[in-house]
């Protein structure tokens, strides 16, 4: 049986037929085509799924479809273009954030949400926050390094 | 440009989420796989009843081995060359026995992957299961369980090796100790997990096959093998990949398995790997124990070193072997120290476990966490300080090549002066009085060093039956004066984009943002031999420098023609438009093909009885300070210093990035993750609850000091990915190690995870302290 979905994604309206087993980490892929939000581990614990709904940092592979109705859902698409970044996405490129990149929007949007948040977190405080997002390439280093900076804050450790 | 910190070329595209990774390529019409895997770990398969599966709306096909077999699939085999080894070939899917929990025996094809799943349950598998084996010396007891009868053991391959006089050092040598050090296994677990997809196009028999995999041209061979197809009719192509870390050097079943599908349903098919069968199902790595005996001086001089190598492979159904990195381990037990006798032998063994294989580092961490801690040992027994037992045991500065045991040529830069710059870029006499302190005041501070020198950019041939060491890249400048690289080499991450451009835009006079570099599609060039083994800066990058360096000698040559001083995009444009005016015997255009060889490896022993597997080594010295809280066992990284020798660096930003992310995985590797079975061979670790790798709070900063000492090789470029994996586990072992001798714990193994060594306290007579704990 589906159901009848109606909920914005990217600041357009849109109504789709979900199955209740659809996530939205499928329907945001496959309905929209919008495969920056990637299927890491499907059980919450990598985070490589994030988006934002309602303008916080969730996983899509833990949000069934028919849950997001009328809800705003943003992916990475919806910031900066490879001409023009987004200003995190700006300090991941300046800080050698990403490697393979399969973490890196994920690990974006959480850390635009985290901002939007707390401004000027410390590196602790980034660091708790990033917990949730894996990163096997980078060691982390650089995108503590490259939060801090839009923080205001010198890396600790560094 | 060479040597600069020039910001990356593929990352606009993978921030903005415009990275195209293997399931980010829906095609109208696709379906998608699902497996029937072994819920136990060895068993006999009496019936498969496929006719419920068969009939639920969106199936498309269910097939078994058979099925597979009367399509015209070929079995799959290791290629082992090497006298010995047991007879071993098998079919894409199992047949008649199962021998790992999470084998695959039956296919299905569907409309979606969540309609195969529910074909995947509804299928009825009958079994007797069969007795385990899961431990490796169990394995190898009279009497146990066999995977394959007819071998008459466990036993895959036995190797010996020994230096004329090993029995009579060790006999002479003033003091002798025998230690049994342990890697446990662990997964390598690429954020994206391994998968493939293809089509068959019937109008010009063409399969293009997608996979997110390391060595793409070398896929197409096997595709081409188990499809009975010619390669000039396969096409495989390696998209973005989150991730390899050589997990995605071998060439899977299922990878074969969607090839085949493709041709036989006619549908374009997908294969994408869950969560699940990637802990499980998919390829562990680093399972070994080693016996080391080892006899030394009064001085800390180390004299003979014997290892007997226990290597579990799990069920050794993987193309190409696990016995791979077991053959790296014994390769590389001296190391970095000159150790006049030294003798090994290599035992690897079937278990009725996951298939062992390749993850970064590739048997080296194994060896170096036995090397280094003999080093600590023989320091610990003595009384002298271990920074200095090693000064005594390093390679002398000369002669280069130093001819390792076996025939190793080791051309790495003096090694004495690196040590001094890490002591120095350390402060490591600071530490130690640091330590003192913190010891006098109840705390538990260690140092650990590793003194590593690597093989880097070896050959597979003559250990894994073909691969040459070579790597194929073409440089063109194009009619504009724009540049295109293409490499038989795929990144996973580790930036060729950028790096390969720096060189190519280095010796072409040009900039680095008109260099569009590609990889990963076997229609771009003939042959190529991917990215594994710190392999593609030596390899591709050489092959880069020297097209481009052709093409460069040919616009010199036009451009003296033309006379003045042309620009590159005048040249370009008389190269292309304008061949009539070219030189006499200046063909038209600006491209150059080059199979590059440094031609510096021995693959099949020479007249001396020597091979040699690397073209060119780097040596990376590391120092960590570790605290360890004795009630909670709990390891905090205090301080952690890399000095990098990795010859002409490219792009130091990239190196160091390179350094930051393999500490993370080899602390990972010993702090937080292993791969756990029941004695039953049931799999413990199949969620990322389970397997925990580090998070952004778990992974210290490592400092990183460059040192370059060129190499022999083309740019004078040495590997360098595989360092600080391999470094991390034998530093910080011998750093926990430090820490916990005032309690009497010795650790002999790379389980230094907080349950491991609340165990060894316990064990050492340690009761916990509440105050410590609370402090904790």
């Amino acid at each position: 049986m589906k159901h009848r979905v109606k909920f914005e994604v990217n600041g357009e309206a849109a109504e789709i037929e979900a199955e209740p087993r659809e996530t939205l980490l499928d329907v945001v892929r496959e309905r929209f085509g919008l495969t920056g939000a990637h299927a890491g581990c499907e059980h919450g614990a990598c985070g490589a799924c994030t988006v934002l709904v309602d303008g916080a940092a969730v996983r899509s592979c833990l949000l069934f479809a028919v849950q997001c109705e009328g809800r705003s859902v943003q992916t990475i698409e919806a910031f900066g273009t490879p001409a023009a970044l987004h200003p995190m996405q700006e300090a991941f490129r300046t800080h050698h954030a990403l490697q393979c990149g399969f973490c890196t929007p994920a690990m974006v949007l959480t850390a635009i949400d985290m901002l939007a948040h707390s401004p000027n977190a410390t590196e602790t405080e980034i660091r708790a926050a990033l917990a949730g997002n894996l990163c096997r390439c980078t060691g982390y280093a650089g995108i503590v390094d490259a939060v801090c900076s839009l923080a205001g804050r010198e890396p600790v450790d560094s | 440009m060479i040597g600069a910190r020039t910001l990356r070329r593929e990352d606009p595209r993978l921030l903005t989420g415009r990275g195209s990774y293997l399931a980010d390529h829906d095609v109208p019409g696709l379906c998608h796989i699902a497996l029937w895997r072994s819920p136990v770990a060895h068993a006999r398969i009496r019936s498969i009843d496929t006719a419920a599966a068969a009939a639920l709306p969106g199936v498309v096909a269910v097939l078994t081995q058979a099925d597979l077999d009367a399509a015209g699939a070929r079995p799959m085999t290791h290629l082992l060359p090497i006298p010995g080894v047991q007879p071993l070939a098998w079919g894409v899917l199992a047949q008649e026995v199962v021998r790992f929990v999470g084998e695959p025996l039956v296919a299905v094809v569907a409309a979606s992957r969540a309609i195969a799943e529910d074909a995947v349950d509804v299928l009825v598998v009958d079994y007797d299961e069969l007795p385990p084996v899961v431990d490796v010396h169990a394995a190898l007891e009279f009497g146990a369980p066999l995977l394959y009868p007819e071998w008459g053991t466990n036993e895959f391959l036995h190797l010996d090796y020994a230096t004329d006089g090993l029995d009579d050092a060790l006999a002479r040598a003033p003091h002798v100790r025998t230690e049994r050090f342990e890697s446990h296994r662990i997964a390598a677990l690429p954020l994206e997990g391994h998968g493939a997809q293809a089509s068959f196009d019937p109008a010009t028999g063409t399969l293009t096959v997608l996979a997110s995999q390391q060595q793409p041209h070398q896929l197409r061979t096997v595709i081409a093998e188990v499809c009975s197809l010619s390669e000039g009719e396969v096409r495989v192509i390696a998209p973005d990949m989150g991730g390899g870390f050589g997990n995605k050097q071998h060439f899977t079943r299922e990878e074969c398995l969607v090839a085949l599908l493709a041709r036989i349903t006619g549908r374009p098919v997908r294969w994408s790997q869950d969560r699940g069968e990637g802990l499980t199902a998919s390829i562990h790595s680093r399972p070994q124990v080693h016996d080391a005996t080892f006899g030394y001086d009064d001085d800390g001089r180390v004299l003979a070193l014997s290892v007997r190598v226990v290597s579990d492979l799990g069920n050794p159904v993987l193309y190409f072997s696990g016995v791979g990195p077991s053959l790296v381990t014994v390769g590389a037990l001296c190391g970095g120290y000159a150790i006049e006798h030294h003798g090994w032998s290599l035992s690897c063994v079937a278990t009725t476990t996951c298939p062992v294989g390749g993850y970064r580092g590739f048997g080296q961490p194994q060896s170096h966490l036995t090397t280094e801690r003999v080093m600590d040992l023989v320091a610990a027994d003595l009384g002298i300080d271990p920074a200095e037992v090693r000064r005594r045991n390093l390679l002398p500065d000369a002669p280069r090549p130093f001819i390792a045991h076996g025939g190793a040529r080791i051309d790495v830069g003096p090694l004495g002066p690196q040590l001094d710059q890490l002591l120095d870029s350390f402060q490591y006499d600071a530490w130690r009085e640091r330590q003192r302190a913190m010891r006098d005041a109840g705390r538990y501070v260690g140092i650990g060093l590793s003194t590593l020198v690597q093989g880097t950019a070896p050959t597979q041939y003559g250990v894994a039956g073909r691969g040459g060491s070579y790597e194929t890249a073409i440089v063109s400048v194009l009619p504009d004066g724009n540049v295109t690289v293409a490499v038989g080499s795929k990144s996973q991450g580790q930036s060729h984009e950028t790096v390969l451009a720096q060189i190519a835009a280095e010796m072409l006079g040009t900039t680095v943002d008109r260099v569009v570099v590609r990889d990963g599609d076997t229609a771009l060039l003939p042959n190529g031999m991917g990215t594994w083994g710190s392999r593609t800066a030596v390899m591709a990058g050489g092959a880069v420098r020297v097209a481009a360096g052709r093409v460069r000698d040919k616009m010199t040559a036009i451009a003296a023609h033309m006379g003045g001083a042309p620009t590159l995009e005048a040249v370009a444009a008389e190269a292309w438009w304008h061949a009539h005016r070219l030189p006499a015997g200046i063909e038209p255009g600006l491209s150059a093909t080059v199979c590059y060889t440094p031609g510096r490896t021995i693959p099949i022993p020479d007249a001396a009885g020597h091979t040699s597997f690397d073209e060119t080594f780097g040596s990376h010295m590391t120092a960590v300070a570790v605290e360890v809280c004795p009630a909670t066992g709990d390891v905090s990284v205090l301080d952690a210093l890399l000095v990098s020798d990795c010859g002409v660096v490219i792009n130091p930003m990239v190196v160091e990035g390179q350094h930051q992310g393999g500490f993370a995985q080899g602390l990972g590797a010993v702090l937080y993750e292993e791969v756990r079975y029941s004695d039953d061979g049931q799999p413990q670790c199949t969620t990322l609850a389970d397997y925990t790798i580090p998070t952004a709070i778990e992974v210290p900063r490592l400092r990183v000091v460059h040192r370059e000492t060129h190499s022999g090789t083309e740019g004078g470029f040495r590997g360098v990915g595989e360092a600080a994996i391999t470094a991390a586990p034998a530093a910080l072992a011998g750093a926990v190690a430090d820490a916990l001798a005032p309690l009497g714990v010795t650790i002999t193994s790379t389980r230094l995870h907080a349950h491991h060594l609340r165990a060894l306290l316990r064990a050492a007579g340690v009761e916990p302290d509440p105050a410590a704990f609370a402090i904790a």
